[in-house]
């Protein structure tokens, strides 16, 4: 009950006002924390290290962008983050509660309230429309019908699709598809967004309009967003990079200690 | 400030859940089809078994009434000439219900009040159960038991001290039979024997005096000649005498069989002219000497062809009494009705015997089907399941319970179930209707249960349904309880 209360009174993304937001936190608040995380996949005997003891914190509103080549372990460590997959050792504290210690019933509702996903692979529902797609959280959040279908549309609004509601994925393009992917991902507003390569597939316009919208939602309504991706523009939006090589973290810097070494880094430019 | 404070995840309504379930549904239909096609298959042969045996079941209630009806005549000119014996007494009281015609009649013959004619009735329906359960025994054990008695002597053979030990010996040492009821009651039913004996005795005499009464007013004449007079003068004698022949409604039957079997035996005798033997022979395409009563049977139900034969019989100067073509046709249609009716009987010697008139065999029959059903469907169910772990891991991740992962797949296999069973119960009717029908003809159509076999198909759609929605609780509960992208990985 307390969820839907919480849903009701905070406003619309797309119509949030702007509020102001300086390079300081109010809250310095931990939001996920890992400990010694490991994890090893077992295939036909071979043992694959995909994360090799990742410590990390992220605080509460923080905009983190995590790079890293292909085969790094940037999905699997967002999987690990984000309660969909066990970690062979280590721990996950979302919210200083150990993830490893909830029911499935409370599992669940971290997955439906708290955390939105957008996957690489969009993970859509074959046999749903786009606007269905992305009330399903909603309905399994347990928000009315016409209230979430009125919430669907307004988020496909946002990420432009409002006309293309009733297509269902194999009637869109892989863009179109990232799309209604991330407005799924929106649809319960979480508190913390896991994107992994949201802007992949899309040109550089819309791509800018996603950035954008993630940008708002981590300014006006201190959404905590982490972001995989080979997208330059993310560095400067983000407070923090991360790069991830081998299963282990690189290097974790704020964006302002990057820029001032930005010639020196590989020679990558803006 | 957005806070994570984890509490329990609400269920979402069973009508989303059905709406997200009938949009997979239609999504895959070709799958589905499949499934349904599989589903409707192991239903519709359970169907077809139970159908075929509840069809049977009913033409046999059918064809006894209609056998009893049949042999009317028989029986009356039988019971008019024959008082038959003591055990014959006790054999046909046990059949009959009280209040029924045999039961008022033995009520009337040997004078007995109602209490002591419904203890008489017990008493004949203890004996059958004992009879019936000797009868039961075989060889080796019944000659151990009784000897070689037969029938009322098994009871005179158990009353003697020496018989009695005899069977209590034997029946000590024969651990796979259980006798019908505890000695004392058959030691208490053999004392009380006299006096039943006694009681069949009175009915036998009160029949001996009827049947002589009514051949007083006979004389001579034939019994079944008379019979054909059963709906006047002679009804009348024979009520007087003491037998319970009801004027309205066995009295006319009787009467019209004693005619008709005098008309059959009649024409039967024609064949020996010359003249008819020709007609047959030509038409039959043998030799003359070579004709016969079946042949004249087999033409007989063409009108064309009975006018031309009674020309004929007319020709050769033989009798025809009150014969006619028209009389001829229906005689030989009752021939053949007569004779559907005793292969139906012969066809439907197996019936109602076992669990819910099945037979031993066809329950067997009917729990392979249930097991091929069963594992069909199972089959069904798993590669629905396992094809679609993506979708359920996706749906996991937007925070799906595994209740609803579950649920949604039940009902799923529980709608195709439904869908499956009723294609797979009509078909299955279907089939054994048409089966029955080519067994039995058209004569039994009357015979149809049709409550009892709408009972069956409604059994069959919910048997259907019920493992559908079983068979897919398993493999769903196994992909709900995974961690979203263990069940990803899972291809
Ligand atoms: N299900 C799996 N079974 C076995 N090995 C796996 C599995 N998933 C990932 N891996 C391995 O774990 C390592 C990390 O994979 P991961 O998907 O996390 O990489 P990534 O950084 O997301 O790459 P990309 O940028 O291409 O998406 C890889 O070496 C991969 O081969
Ligand atoms: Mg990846």
């Amino acid at each position: 009950m307390d969820a839907k209360a919480d849903q009701k009174t905070s406003a619309a993304t797309a119509t949030a006002a702007p509020a102001a937001k300086n390079g300081e936190r109010q809250s310095e608040r931990v939001i996920i924390r890992t400990v010694g995380l490991k994890k090893s996949y077992l295939m036909k005997d071979v043992v694959t290290e995909a994360l090799r003891g990742v410590d990390v914190e992220i605080l509460t509103g923080e905009f983190i962008s995590v790079m890293g080549p292909s085969g790094s372990g940037k999905s699997t460590f967002f999987n690990m983050i984000g309660a969909l997959d066990s970690p062979t050792t280590g721990r996950v504290f979302i919210d200083e509660v150990d993830v490893a210690q909830l029911t499935a019933e409370e599992l669940a509702y971290l997955r439906c309230h708290k955390i939105g996903y957008i996957f690489q692979s969009y993970n859509l529902i074959k046999y749903m429309t786009a606007l269905e797609n992305v009330t399903t959280p909603m309905a399994f959040g347990g928000v009315m019908p016409d209230e979430a279908r009125e919430r669907g549309m307004d988020l496909l609004d946002v990420v432009g699709l409002k006309e293309r509601w009733h297509h269902r994925p194999i009637e869109m393009s892989g863009g179109q598809q990232q799309r209604v992917a991330i407005a799924r991902g929106l649809a319960n507003r979480p508190s913390v967004l896991l994107c992994d390569e949201p802007t992949g597939n899309l040109d550089l316009r819309t791509g800018q309009e996603i950035l954008d919208i993630l940008k708002r939602l981590n300014t006006d309504q201190n959404v905590t967003i982490i972001c995989a991706t080979h997208d330059h523009r993310m560095m400067n939006i983000c407070d923090r990079l991360m790069w991830i090589r081998d299963g282990q973290i690189e290097r974790l810097a704020r964006r302002d200690e990057v820029h001032i070494e930005v010639g020196s880094i590989g020679g990558q430019t803006e | 400030m957005k806070q994570i404070d984890i509490a329990e995840q609400p269920w979402l309504g069973l009508r989303r859940t059905v709406g997200i379930t009938a949009d997979g549904i239609r999504y895959r239909l070709f799958r589905a089809a499949v499934t349904v096609a599989v589903i409707a298959v192991a239903v519709a042969f359970l169907m077809n078994i139970l159908g075929e045996s509840l069809i049977k079941r009913a033409v046999a209630r059918n064809t006894r009434e209609r056998i009893t009806q049949m042999r009317l005549i028989y029986d009356w000119s039988a019971r008019l000439t024959n008082p038959g014996s003591l055990e014959s007494v006790l054999s046909e009281l046990a059949a009959n219900e009280p209040g029924q015609d045999r039961y008022r009649e033995m009520q009337q013959m040997a004078g007995l009040d109602d209490a002591r004619m419904a203890a008489f009735h017990q008493e004949a329906r203890l004996a059958r159960r004992y009879l019936g359960f000797f009868a039961s025994l075989d060889y080796a054990k019944r000659r151990d038991a009784i000897h070689t008695a037969e029938g009322m002597a098994i009871f005179e053979r158990l009353r003697s001290a020496s018989g009695m030990e005899q069977f209590r010996t034997a029946m000590s040492h024969i651990k796979s039979v259980r006798f019908v009821t505890s000695y004392e009651d058959l030691d208490a039913f053999l004392a009380r024997g006299p006096e039943l004996l006694a009681t069949a005795q009175a009915v036998l005499d009160g029949r001996r005096r009827a049947i002589a009464q009514v051949g007083r007013t006979l004389r001579q004449e034939p019994v079944l000649q008379a019979l054909v007079r059963s709906e006047g003068d002679l009804g009348q004698v024979i009520r007087e005498a003491g037998f319970v022949f009801p004027a309205d409604t066995v009295a006319p039957v009787v009467a019209e069989q004693a005619q008709r079997l005098l008309d059959v035996l009649h024409l039967e005798e024609t064949m020996d002219s010359e003249k008819c033997r020709q007609l047959l022979a030509q038409q039959g395409n043998v030799m003359p000497a070579d004709v016969n009563v079946v042949m004249m049977w087999k033409y007989l139900d063409n009108p064309r062809f009975a006018a031309r034969y009674l020309e004929r019989m007319r020709e050769s100067g033989v009798v025809v009494n009150s014969l006619t073509p028209e009389r001829l046709v229906d005689l030989a249609k009752a021939r053949d009705e007569n004779a559907a009716l005793l292969q139906a009987e012969r066809l439907t010697m197996d019936a109602g015997k076992g669990f819910m008139g099945l037979g031993e065999r066809l329950v067997w029959l009917l729990f392979v089907s249930m097991l091929v059903c069963g594992i069909g469907i199972c089959n069904a169910m798993l590669m629905t399941v396992t094809e679609r772990f993506t979708e359920i891991a996706t749906l996991k991740c937007l925070g799906a319970l595994d209740g609803f992962i579950m649920l949604m797949f039940v009902l799923e296999s529980a709608i195709l179930g439904i869908v499956g069973g009723c294609v797979g119960a009509i078909l299955g009717a279907l089939i054994a209707l048409g089966r029955m029908l080519a067994a039995f003809g058209t004569n039994f159509v009357s015979a149809v249960p049709v409550t009892e076999l709408l009972v069956g198909m409604v059994a069959s759609v919910a048997m259907g349904m019920l493992l559908a929605a079983i068979a897919a609780v398993l493999p769903s509960y196994q992909a709900a309880r995974l961690a979203p992208m263990e069940a990803m990985r899972i291809e």
